[in-house]
């Protein structure tokens, strides 16, 4: 439990530095180009969908550790 | 167009629509069934970032600059991420403190100094002022837009048409309605660490009314004006090839990458440290879980909200063919173009709700934060001694800070609003706020992080960003000279605001984060590893820190001397929160705690409350205020708080003790609690030290009052020879300072000391080191060690070893100490033990033969030492003397004179005539020895004649004796007149005789018995005596006597006998 416990907390740090990774130079790059997809501009695109996809993670991690933090209440 | 009327009733409307929800959640908060007190709500209320700034400023963004606006909402995303570490450590943080503000937090983190909180105080209110500004001007340009539209121009935003007449300004009445809604609704009580249900109610309320009309713009812009997001993207980029490239980054487009990075690292810092996001996120929290669920649920909402701002953005610049001079106005404009002005009315209200909640949200924090980091410390300044009642004052100046704010809010409206768009003004505002990130990130992960750092940072960062920001929109307002900006102050071009130290190709943004961050961050680390903090920030530090971490620091053992009762707590308090919230408060805290008679708590309790007094106040005026307050307070009373004398503290023990010193603490420790005289203990233990580490001289000096200086009272080595060089030793001007401060001093190397100590050095010493000897807190003596053969001997762990071998000295002299206490008690008690026998001894052991009576006496002394006397003197077989005595007080030395008189009585009485020649001889013989000792002695004197039946009776003021006449059933008073013993030199006595009848009762007592007192304080009285004498008297006068001291001890109950009880009893027969 509790090593389960340690990973997931170590978790939101890693969706933090990836997040930051996500929406930064360079990696931002890859979408940076005037490119149309169905009309709309690919980096307003990329982020239209990878924010709603981001807020999804979220929302199924706190839910699996809220599940978790009931046995184990975690020190922080 | 809508008419100006409508409009205003509308709005008032919504406004009085907010206070009945504002009200129906503060009586659900009242009856105990709070409706805010859930995830969604917190989520909402959250949503108080969200300002008219997003609400139009979003669009106005994305149709001038691409995607730049995103940053603000991808940055709070992914702050949220982390939020189930920092902020549930902040509210765990704050609810422990009952910390209000970001003010208080920093100022409370740091050692709750004062001007730390002051600074971060006046920091806040100007970098947010700018933000105020923002809107109120969206709020009052919305209003002349909806009510002076010309639906059928297309350039309605063009020029800026007053709605209402010239005198009535709306920003005004708008800051003034919105001034009014937060006082009150956020300046009702003082304590604001308690939650305002009222107000999250309504900001969550007015976060939904926001969304909604934003959502409803967006889906009829996209969906019915336009064909979905596809198509109002292809039409504008058709007719605008130009935008494609605004939604682009980097070289290529709009939006560098710096000012993404900086945009987004700049809002995550707002989300969490605006004061109305950490009031919102952190103080109005009321359960931790709700946490994890605004970590998703907020992000979410920011994700909605944003959705339509780009298609809004593009039907914008479509409608009015590229233009953008009021882009953002693009949201309300859009529907009144196409004719929805009922639409554009839902439009204005979202916004006015997106203006509102955070006008009122942030007055109310910010006016919290001048009260108690600015009024209040400015108010302790002014009256020290609390003698006011500030209850009432205090409240109306957190309003009156709440009009503060929205004036400098207006005036900063009135004079630069007009210059600048929504954005710009916003992000003044963001990056002052992101000065705030190294105190607090600092301040909950780094325990060095020091309120030198923090003051020094927090100084430098802000005049950065005054210099970067706050200079070139001042210059661009008409405010400052434009050639500030342009060639820098003096000509200086390395000075130049937006270029600062020639550092170019960065945007204004970047530009000042770049710098304010490097300078602050860079001094808050610097000089947060040079200094040290104080004690009491340190202890700050491990509470914030380590707020999740067990309570595993030993709590430190306090006392107070001179506490205050706990009325007085209360009175205390009341004076700052009003005496009913104080006695509710005291009365929870209290709850089923012991408190004495006295309205005192015990010792161990009162420390507590005292840090009850402290949070409760904190409360309402913050930590440093109230620290003040309360120190104040018992200062001006006397009372203090000092460490409790610790037995088990004395020794300290470090992890880095060795073995040799570890084993002679354990021997010290031993030979103090083998119980040997002080002499041998203290030999033994210098014996110890020098054995173990060599040192060459070694002295305990203790202080003699006798002396009223320090004596030697161990020494080693211990030749005689010695003696006369260890006395000049005492000379040592260090030797008293140590004594005197109770600090140890130490001079390693005397050569270059003070020439004070040159008869140290002709002596040979080299180096020495003095610790005091501290019992009970007082210092007693001094231990000594010095060296004659090495230099810098004394290390610092040396140092530790002999403080801890001292205090174990201080142990052994208390202990000697009650030693010899117990032992004097001891030998005093024996000695009474030995008077009382002898006394005992004194009275007689058997009544004499006498033909026709029966005799019997008893003497019950309430001390060892009894101040009566009894005595029978047998004369012949028909007579019979008899003698009762009582002598003022219970000493030895009223034993003795009693000795005294009892032997001048039995042996002149056979040659005197008659009781009063007696009692006068008596008199005369002791009459020096009572007035030297002031004492004096009451004395009846009867002699019996049995063949005659006769009592010849004399009294030296003692309580007439009486007789009880068997045929009567009646008593007589043997009332005879004479001055008691010891007043006068030559008294005559009076003398009387009565006669007795067979069966008759003499009894004579003293008034130990007569005045023996009950619980209501009667006495037993003679009265109750005669009562006993006729029910008894048939039985033998031993039995007569057992039922009178029977009844005298029920009638006084659980009283003891405050007098010695003495009764002699004679019957005739």
């Amino acid at each position: 439990m509790k090593r389960d416990n340690l990973f997931l907390r170590e978790a939101w740090r890693l969706f933090f530095f990836l997040g930051i990774i996500l929406i930064n130079f360079p990696f931002v790059q890859i979408f940076d180009k005037p490119v149309l997809i169905g009309g709309i501009p690919l980096l307003l695109l990329y982020f239209l969908i990878g924010w709603p996809l981001s807020i999804l993670v979220i929302l199924i991690f706190s839910r699996y550790h809220a599940d978790d933090h009931n046995h184990d209440k975690e020190k922080g | 167009m809508l008419s100006a009327p409508l409009v205003i009733t509308l709005t008032l409307l919504y406004v009085g629509l907010l206070f009945v929800i504002a009200l129906y959640a503060q009586k659900r908060q009242r009856d105990n069934k709070s409706i805010v007190n859930n995830s969604t709500v917190y989520t909402l209320s959250l949503a108080v970032f969200l300002t008219s700034w997003t609400y139009y400023g979003s669009v106005g963004r994305a149709a001038t600059s691409g995607l730049d606006f995103l940053p603000i909402y991808l940055g709070p995303t992914l702050v949220a991420f982390c939020w189930w570490f920092t902020v549930r450590k902040l509210v765990r943080i704050c609810k422990a403190n009952k910390i209000v503000s970001i003010a208080d937090f920093i100022s409370s983190r740091y050692g709750k100094s004062v001007s730390l909180g002051a600074l971060v105080t006046l920091f806040t209110l100007i970098g947010i002022t700018p933000y105020i500004a923002l809107q109120l001007k969206a709020v009052s340009r919305t209003f002349d837009i909806i009510t002076t539209a010309n639906i059928s121009g297309v350039h309605i935003l063009s020029q800026h048409y007053e709605a209402l007449p010239a005198f009535i300004d709306t920003a005004f009445v708008f800051s003034v309605v919105l001034g009014l809604f937060a006082i009150l609704f956020g300046a009702r009580t003082l304590d604001s660490s308690e939650s305002h249900d009222g107000m999250v109610a309504t900001i969550a309320f007015e976060s939904i009314v926001k969304l909604l009309a934003l959502l409803l713009v967006g889906v009829y812009v996209t969906y019915f004006l336009f064909d979905g997001f596809s198509d109002v993207f292809t039409q504008a980029t058709r007719q605008f090839p130009h935008i494609t490239q605004t939604f682009l980054l980097g070289k290529t487009g709009s939006t560098s990458y710096a000012t993404w990075f900086s945009l987004t690292f700049i809002s995550m810092a707002a989300v969490m440290f605006l004061p109305r996001q950490f009031h919102m996120l952190v103080i109005e929290n009321n359960n931790e879980e709700h946490i994890r669920a605004a970590m998703w649920k907020f992000p979410a909402y920011m994700f909605l909200i944003t959705l339509f701002a780009t298609p809004i953005a593009m039907a914008g610049l479509l409608l009015n063919q590229g233009d953008t001079t009021a882009a953002d106005f693009f949201v309300l404009q859009i529907p009144l173009l196409n004719g929805h002005k009922w639409l554009a009315l839902i439009v204005y209200i979202g916004g006015f709700s997106a203006a509102a909640g955070m006008i009122i949200v942030e007055s109310m924090t910010m006016a919290t934060m001048l009260l108690n980091h600015l009024f209040v410390p400015i108010l302790l300044r002014f009256n020290r001694n609390n003698e006011r009642n500030f209850s009432g004052l205090l409240i109306n100046l957190k309003r009156m800070g709440i009009l503060l704010v929205l004036g400098l809010g207006y005036l900063y409206h009135r004079t630069m609003a007009n210059t600048t768009s929504l954005v710009d003004i916003g992000l003044i505002s963001f990056v002052a706020v992101t000065q705030f990130v190294p105190a607090m990130i600092g301040g909950l992960y780094w325990k060095r992080a020091n309120h030198f750092g923090v003051t020094i940072g927090l100084l430098l960062g802000f005049s950065i960003w005054t210099y970067t920001l706050l200079v070139p929109a001042f210059a661009s307002a008409g405010l400052l000279p434009d050639s500030i900006v342009v060639d820098g102050p003096f000509q200086i071009g390395l000075l130049r605001p937006l270029e600062l130290f020639g550092l170019t190709g960065l945007d204004v943004w970047s530009h000042a984060l770049f710098w304010s961050f490097f300078f602050n961050f860079g001094s808050f680390l610097t000089i947060s590893l040079l200094t040290q903090s104080s004690t009491e920030e340190n202890e700050q530090a491990h509470r914030f820190v380590d707020v999740f971490a067990p309570a595993h620091r030993p709590a430190q053992l306090t006392r107070m001397v001179k506490a205050p009762t706990i009325m007085e707590f209360v009175e205390l308090i009341g004076k700052f929160i009003g005496k009913k919230q104080a006695e509710s408060a005291i009365a929870d805290y209290l709850g089923n705690q012991e408190i004495e008679a006295s309205g005192k708590l015990s010792d161990e309790h009162l420390p507590a409350l005292k840090n009850f007094t402290e949070l409760t106040l904190a409360g309402s005026v913050g930590a440093a205020p109230a620290k003040i307050i309360v120190e104040n307070y018992l200062a001006t009373r006397g009372s203090r708080m000092e460490d409790v004398f610790n037995v088990f503290g004395s020794v300290t023990l470090s992890r880095t003790s060795s073995r040799e010193q570890l084993a002679v603490l354990y021997d010290v420790a031993r030979q103090v609690g083998s119980g040997t005289s002080l002499k041998s203990t203290l030999d033994e233990i210098l014996n110890l030290i020098s054995h173990q580490f060599r040192i060459d001289l070694c002295v305990i000096w203790l202080y003699e009052e006798s002396a009223d200086d320090l004596q030697i009272r161990a020494k080693i080595p211990l030749g005689e020879e010695f003696d006369h060089e260890v006395a000049g030793l005492l000379h040592d001007p260090l030797l008293k300072e140590t004594f005197i401060q109770g600090n140890y001093h130490v001079i390693n190397d005397l050569s270059s000391a003070l020439p004070s100590h040159r008869p140290l050095v002709k002596v040979g010493i080299k180096a020495l080191l003095h610790v005091p000897i501290i019992a009970e807190g007082d210092t007693i003596g001094v231990l000594s060690a010095y060296s004659t053969s090495a230099k810098g001997l004394f290390t610092e762990e040396f140092i530790e070893l002999l403080t801890s071998v001292a205090n174990q000295i201080g142990i052994a002299w208390r202990n000697s100490c009650l030693t010899e206490e117990m032992i004097a008690v001891k030998e005093q008690e024996k000695e009474l033990e030995i008077a009382k026998h002898i006394q005992h001894d004194l009275l007689p052991d058997k009544a004499p033969d006498v033909e026709g009576i029966e005799l019997h006496g008893l003497c019950v002394p309430t001390n060892q030492i009894g101040g009566d006397y009894y005595d029978y003197l047998h004369r012949d077989r028909e007579r019979i003397d008899l003698v009762i005595a009582d002598v003022s007080g219970h000493s030895i030395g009223a034993a003795l004179l009693i000795a005294e008189t009892r032997a001048f009585i039995r042996a002149k009485s056979e040659s005197l005539q008659g009781p009063a020649q007696i009692i006068r001889a008596v008199n005369a013989f002791i009459l020096t020895d009572l007035d030297r000792a002031e004492m004096f002695i009451t004395l009846f004197y009867a002699s019996y004649d049995a063949i005659n039946q006769t009592l010849r009776y004399a009294s030296a003021g003692h309580n007439h004796p009486m007789i009880w006449r068997a045929a009567s059933g009646r008593c007589d008073h043997l009332d005879v007149n004479g001055l008691i013993l010891g007043v006068k030199e030559d008294v005559i006595y009076e003398e009387k005789e009565t006669e007795m009848a067979s069966g008759d009762l003499l009894i004579l007592f003293t008034d130990g018995l007569t005045e023996a007192e009950n619980h209501t304080g009667d006495f037993f009285g003679e009265d109750r005596l005669e009562e006993l004498l006729r029910e008894y008297h048939f039985l033998p006068t031993e039995q007569i006597i057992d039922r009178i001291m029977e009844q005298a001890r029920l009638f006084t109950g659980t009283r003891s006998f405050r007098d010695d009880v003495t009764i002699v009893l004679m019957k005739t027969l």
